[in-house]
């Protein structure tokens, strides 16, 4: 046989070394602590971070709420905007590539938007929304939606021109090479726009919650800084990466059940 | 193991073996024993699959051979080098070099003063017939011309084996003949020992002095040696072209 | 083989009949409707008269200030100072930690996404430290930043460091693995060592997706100076949004926005143009 399958072990070397650095990064981390080369009130150590974990779980004080309803929260709002985004972002993205008139409406607006951090939004919607939930939403939601809005654009702009003429001499309409080729074709450059605009969503969520927020994880952040407390000020940022890692799988896995579907 | 010094290249019982993907082991070439005399034209022929472009990376040094040894001039093959110039299918210039950055690279490469070099690029630039496209990006050629800047790019090293992995697989039908007979040419006017590889039985019998042919599945095997007397230039629609096309195909129809 | 007399002759002869046949269509109202520079034209019309309407409206109450109003606002802006410095000082400001910023951290994560590509033991060592620090979003760096260098430029700088870091080095690292393996095997081939490789093939490969890196560094450099300052800043444009907060008056939000994007968007372009510059070999790609 030509084919056969077999077995090939990485070095040793490259399978020791990833653990060893991350033991030795939060060895480092705990000794520096530890023995105070840097000030206890500037870092927190690994196990101060994972004693305040462990409390979190349970104490809602001082912050006023305890650790998995300030993650609930912001999963809420990251998945309310995330979803939002999606529901207009892409739709007005592959109109925009196909449609000249979509195009031409929509375009100016969005290139005179874009440029704009979705941060530099906070201000205006405590004018408009005050700092409950709607407010935070809205600037998630603009975060989420650019990245929709390119990649179906570019999605449809991509699809390849042979097919849309052999479409044409079979004499299908314009809406329906948009619905039949158009679309799918820019499918998984849609599914891709949910990766990137899920990562932009997280992160604009903390800048919202940092400045307009009684509750999240951004506000933990926050509350600590406040409190002068690094122990929560680290909880809050390990919370935050590790939410936004889970987020980030789940999509990921979603994607990729999706795309194999195309593929099939 | 003792090599006769009368070849330029002197394959001994050549087997690899590749892993791929971290898991898959595939088996390409099957005991390979092959020579090439000096200034000789040989040509590699198997349909796709057959570990033939295999073999030419191995005898370029790019890949090891699992087992048996390659002999260049009597000397054992263990790396690339600049005395071999290699030429590939997907032609592999560099995009941010012109052509004369590409041409020059080999004599650049081996610390040539700029004037030589620039001279060198230049001679292999007329005689590939890019006269004018110097200063041109490879994003501005066409397929075929691009494929002139690679046999150009692999001359200007002045090497004494030209190594030819598919060069035109992937021009039209019409620009493949022009481009063999450009090679025949370029043979005639710069004597080199050439090893080109193909899937065309007429590329074959058109440009070599002999024709090695592979099994065509793996592992690849030999399964016959041609020899292609001849008289150059060649033309396709020759009687004894012709028979010795229908020979080929017939007996490689059977191992398919 | 087409020789350029022929194809120059060719694409001559394509460009008249093109401009024969612009030049024939008639005047047809559909077809002016549809025109491009028409919609663009209907399509800010449109979003500046909802803008101005809704001010006029008072929907979002004292939210909001018209198109009119921000436009004097930024002429205010520019003629007169705000704590001590005027518009041009404030752009500056950000603009300075921007480039502070923006330069340390690739002078850094370049190289050092580099030789991971480069080199797997070095790889094996600091991939998943980074990968550990990755996915903190720069915002939650700044509670850090602050207890650690008080709330004066070098915590604002930390800032845009931690936030541009990650697309420098993660784009380096893919422009150096994503290149063509035979590339690598032509400079062999033409008798090069390892140096060669890089120098030859390894950089120059890289070249655009490390570019790529720093225009996506760029634009989130922006991100995070503008989080740094609207938490804590005396200067930058940032202030300037969240003084008009503190204040309420959306006409001076809505102006530090406008010449946010603005300044943002010339940055974008420049470069841009640079890059177009400095690889001209670099093809088009559909780009928004």
């Amino acid at each position: 046989m030509a084919y056969e399958t077999v077995k090939v072990d990485t070095p040793l070397v490259l399978r020791i070394l990833p653990v060893a650095s991350v033991v030795a990064f939060f060895g480092i981390w705990q000794g520096v602590v530890d023995f105070g080369i840097v000030p206890n009130t500037m870092l927190a150590s690994p196990t101060q971070v994972a004693v305040l974990f462990w409390e979190k779980l349970f104490v809602a004080d001082p912050d006023g709420a305890v650790l998995s309803v300030h993650a609930w929260v912001s999963i809420q709002e990251a998945f309310t905007g995330f979803f939002l985004s999606l529901l207009v972002g892409i739709p007005l993205g592959l109109m925009m590539g196909w449609f000249n008139v979509a195009e031409g409406l929509a375009r100016p607006i969005f290139e005179l938007i874009r440029p704009i951090p979705p941060v530099a939004w906070i201000p205006l919607t405590i004018f408009w929304f005050g700092i409950g939930i709607p407010g935070k939403v809205f600037i998630i939601w603009l975060s989420g939606i650019v990245p929709c809005v390119i990649n179906s654009y570019v999605g449809v702009r991509m699809t390849s021109p042979t097919l849309i003429q052999m479409a044409r001499t079979y004499g299908a309409t314009d809406w329906e090479i948009f619905k039949k080729i158009c679309i799918p074709s820019a499918l998984p450059m849609v599914f891709g726009a949910m990766t990137i605009s899920q990562a932009y969503c997280w992160t604009t969520l903390v800048g919202a919650e940092y400045l307009a927020a009684d509750q999240g994880l951004g506000y933990l952040i926050t509350m600590g800084r406040r409190l002068a407390s690094p122990p929560m000020v680290v909880l809050g940022m390990i919370c935050v990466g590790l939410t936004g890692v889970a987020i980030g799988i789940v999509i990921e896995r979603l994607e990729k059940k999706l795309l194999a579907g195309i593929r099939r | 193991m003792e090599t006769s010094q009368e070849y330029k290249i002197d394959c001994q019982h050549i087997s690899k073996t590749f892993v791929q993907k971290g898991t898959q082991r595939v088996h390409v070439l099957e005991d390979i024993s092959v020579n090439v005399k000096n200034n000789e034209f040989l040509v590699i022929l198997g349909p796709g699959q057959s570990g033939k472009s295999t073999l030419l990376r191995i005898i370029a040094g790019l890949e090891t051979p699992s087992e048996g040894n390659v002999y260049l001039d009597g000397k054992e093959v263990s790396g690339p080098g600049a005395d071999r110039g290699l030429v590939f299918q997907s032609y592999m210039l560099f995009p941010w070099k012109t052509v004369l950055g590409n041409v020059e690279l080999g004599p650049k490469l081996r610390g040539i003063s700029k004037n030589e070099r620039r001279e060198v690029a230049q001679h292999y630039i007329d005689l590939v017939g890019l006269k004018g496209f110097e200063n041109h990006y490879p994003h501005q050629l066409s397929g075929g011309m691009k494929q002139r800047v690679g046999i150009a790019r692999a001359y200007s090293n002045n090497p004494e084996l030209m190594l030819l992995d598919e060069p035109f697989g992937q021009l039209d039908a019409q620009t493949r003949y022009f481009m063999e007979k450009e090679t025949a040419r370029i043979w005639e006017t710069e004597k080199r020992t050439v090893l080109f590889v193909t899937n065309n039985i007429e590329e074959a019998i058109f440009l070599g002095d002999r024709i090695l042919s592979l099994q065509g599945k793996l592992p690849g095997r030999m399964h016959a040696m041609y020899e292609v007397h001849l008289p150059r230039p060649r033309e396709h629609t020759e009687m004894k072209f012709l028979e010795l096309r229908q020979k080929i195909t017939d007996a490689s129809e059977l191992t398919l | 083989m087409t020789t350029p007399a022929t194809t120059t002759a060719t694409s001559s002869i394509a460009n008249e009949i093109q401009k024969q046949v612009s030049e024939k269509r008639p005047f047809s109202l559909s077809r002016f409707l549809k025109d491009r520079r028409f919609l663009y034209c209907v399509s800010l019309t449109a979003f500046f008269g909802i803008w101005k309407y809704i001010d006029y409206t008072q929907v979002l109450g004292n939210g909001i200030a018209a198109p009119d109003a921000v436009v004097a606002q930024i002429w205010k802006l520019a003629n007169k100072t705000i704590a001590g410095k005027s518009l041009w000082g404030h752009i500056w400001a950000s603009t300075y930690r921007i480039i502070i910023g923006f330069s340390i951290a690739a002078v850094i994560a370049v190289p050092l996404g580099v030789i991971m590509a480069l080199n797997r033991y070095v790889n094996a060592i600091v991939k998943p430290v980074f990968d550990l620090i990755k996915p903190m979003p720069p915002f939650a760096w700044i509670s850090c930043a602050i207890l650690w260098f008080g709330i004066d430029e070098p915590s604002k700088i930390f800032i845009i460091v931690v936030g541009t870091f990650v697309p420098c080095l993660l784009n380096a690292y893919m422009g150096i693995r994503l290149i063509e393996p035979q590339l690598y095997d032509v400079i062999r081939m033409l008798g090069g060592n390892r140096k060669d490789e890089i120098l030859q093939v390894g950089f120059p490969a890289a070249f655009p997706a490390i570019f790529a890196g720093l225009q996506i560094s760029l634009s989130c450099a922006w991100t995070c100076v503008l989080s740094a300052e609207l938490v804590s800043a005396r200067s930058g444009l940032g202030f300037i949004i969240i003084q008009g907060m503190q204040l309420s008056r959306p006409a001076m939000v809505l102006a530090g926005m406008v010449v946010l994007a603005f300044v943002a968007w010339a940055t974008t372009l420049l470069i841009t143009g640079l890059e177009k510059k400095l690889c001209p070999w670099k093809r088009e790609a559909v780009q928004m």
